[in-house]
């Protein structure tokens, strides 16, 4: 019960401050709507079903893009941590494309793709890429020698080994390595949407900013937020239940 | 009979020499504790008879060999029993489930077979690992400073444990420790190994099974001193005062 109070405690301060700035006028309520404003902007969104298609929009085209990029990240940063060819042949080219921000591929990725969900799922992707990769990579190579030598004593299959030994063994680096990639692939949604889509939170922000409906934008932008939050406890919830050994480990 | 043989065995790490010219042999059966300060060698030669590292020379070790090690010993990541069971796959799966109940009947965990090690205790995940080694039926174990992380009363238990172990299944055992009390109580002949060379070889008379008493005879003590002096031997430097 206490902890909960020291949860909710400060928001309720927050909210109250915000809603007592707003109304007092000390700043133009128009610019700075009150909470409740975006309460009733966010329930006209919610009736109106703007706000589940955008939600169902952006929410696909992330899951598909973190799950792309996460997935090729853990696969090449394997590879390349545990096998010299890869390293030798890979590495120079995830290199040279790593300093490049993401959001500037995105015209060459319409140019690509069109403005379809193909883009922006291609988008997010190659984003998250980055941290999962670089992750598994550090990770597989600190695999402690011992767990490799010991594995080799009982099978002679480097697929095992790889599978049962140095994917279980980079764990926790992927595990890391994947929740940036969420909190990433979020501010991807959001970006690859400004331009060239007609749906999604990310379009609404853009289009309500431009309609000048700042209590939607700012309900929009709650939103996101709302779901980055969930989607981060969401994802340590189910690995925490699909790898238990790694809350012990980490006590 | 010979089950280990090895002739002008030479380690290398770049120009580091870590193992210099070494002859060693151990008999079908044998226990043998390797005994020396840290940098000896204890590890690489170890790490040779696994052909884990590089070496020059000739080595002849049976087809199927255990390894257990002090630290990360057993897979973090899976149950007691999935560790035993790791690298069973083969064995049908009547065949796998009688080998671990069977280990960790060994290993006194059957209550502890669906936990995972880093809910147990060092010395539990020491039986682990020397079950997991044994599930495979090897006819040889390499055992590197297994005990060297356990508080003395653990590790007093777990020699005992091991010696019982041994009694049962004797496998050839090569077991590398710093403490000389240990490889006197454990072990048929210890070894002492000094600046990447074996200096001493000490054949342990005591009748087996051996109880802890031993460890308080005027012979026990003797021997004691005789391998302390001959690891005291040294080429290395001295400390800095």
């Amino acid at each position: 019960m206490k902890r909960f109070l020291w949860f909710i405690l400060p928001i309720a301060v927050l909210i109250a401050l915000w809603e007592f700035i707003s109304r007092s006028h000390f700043i133009n309520p128009a610019l700075f709507p009150p909470p409740s404003q975006i309460a009733l902007a966010l329930l006209e969104m919610i009736t109106s079903g703007t706000l589940f298609s955008d939600s169902r929009d952006s929410l696909w085209r992330l899951i598909a893009g973190v799950f792309l990029g996460s997935a090729v990240g853990v696969v090449c940063g394997l590879l390349t941590g545990r096998m010299k060819s890869f390293a030798t042949a890979l590495t120079p080219i995830i290199q040279i494309l790593r300093p490049l921000p993401p959001v500037a591929i995105i015209p060459l990725v319409i140019v690509g793709f069109g403005i379809d969900d193909g883009a922006k799922i291609f988008s997010i992707a190659f984003a998250v890429f980055f941290p999962v990769w670089i992750n598994a990579h550090i990770g597989a190579r600190q695999v402690p020698r011992a767990f490799l030598w010991g594995a080799k004593l009982f099978t002679n299959s480097p697929v095992k080994i790889l599978r049962e030994v140095v994917f279980p063994a980079t764990l926790p680096f992927i595990v890391a390595g994947v929740r940036i990639g969420i909190a990433i692939g979020f501010v991807m949604v959001f970006v690859s949407e400004l331009s060239g889509a007609s749906s999604g939170l990310g379009y609404r922000i853009s289009i309500t900013s431009l309609a000048y409906r700042i209590d939607q934008m700012i309900a929009a932008l709650f939103v996101l937020g709302m779901f980055g939050a969930i989607a981060d406890q969401l994802f340590v919830f189910g690995t925490r239940k699909l790898f238990p050994w790694m809350i012990f480990s980490s006590r | 009979m010979n089950n280990i043989l090895v002739k002008n065995l030479s380690v290398y790490y770049d120009s580091h020499c870590a193992l210099k010219s070494i002859d060693f042999e151990a008999s079908e059966g044998e226990f043998v504790a390797i005994v020396g300060k840290s940098g000896s060698g204890k590890t690489t030669f170890l790490h040779a008879l696994a052909r884990f590292v590089e070496f020059s020379g000739d080595i002849t070790m049976p087809k199927n060999i255990g390894m257990v090690f002090q630290q990360y010993a057993v897979f973090p990541w899976l149950t007691v029993s999935e560790n035993i069971a790791f690298g069973l796959e083969n064995e049908t799966k009547e065949k796998r489930a009688h080998i671990v109940s069977e280990h960790l009947t060994l290993a006194g965990l059957e209550d502890k077979k669906d936990k995972y090690p880093a809910e147990l205790s060092g010395g539990q995940i020491q039986r682990i690992a020397l079950a997991r080694s044994l599930a495979h039926n090897p006819e040889g174990l390499l055992m590197d400073e297994p005990y060297g992380a356990l508080d003395a009363h653990t590790r007093g238990k777990m020699q005992q444990w091991l010696l019982d172990i041994w009694t049962a299944h004797k496998k050839t055992i090569v077991f590398v420790t710093h403490d000389i009390e240990e490889a006197i109580f454990l072990a048929d002949r210890v070894l002492v190994l000094n600046d990447q060379k074996f200096v001493g070889e000490y054949k342990i008379s005591f009748a087996r099974p051996r109880s802890e008493s031993i460890k308080f005879s005027p012979e026990f003590n003797k021997l004691r001193q005789q391998i302390f002096e001959s690891l005291s031997h040294t080429n290395s430097e001295p400390l800095p005062k």
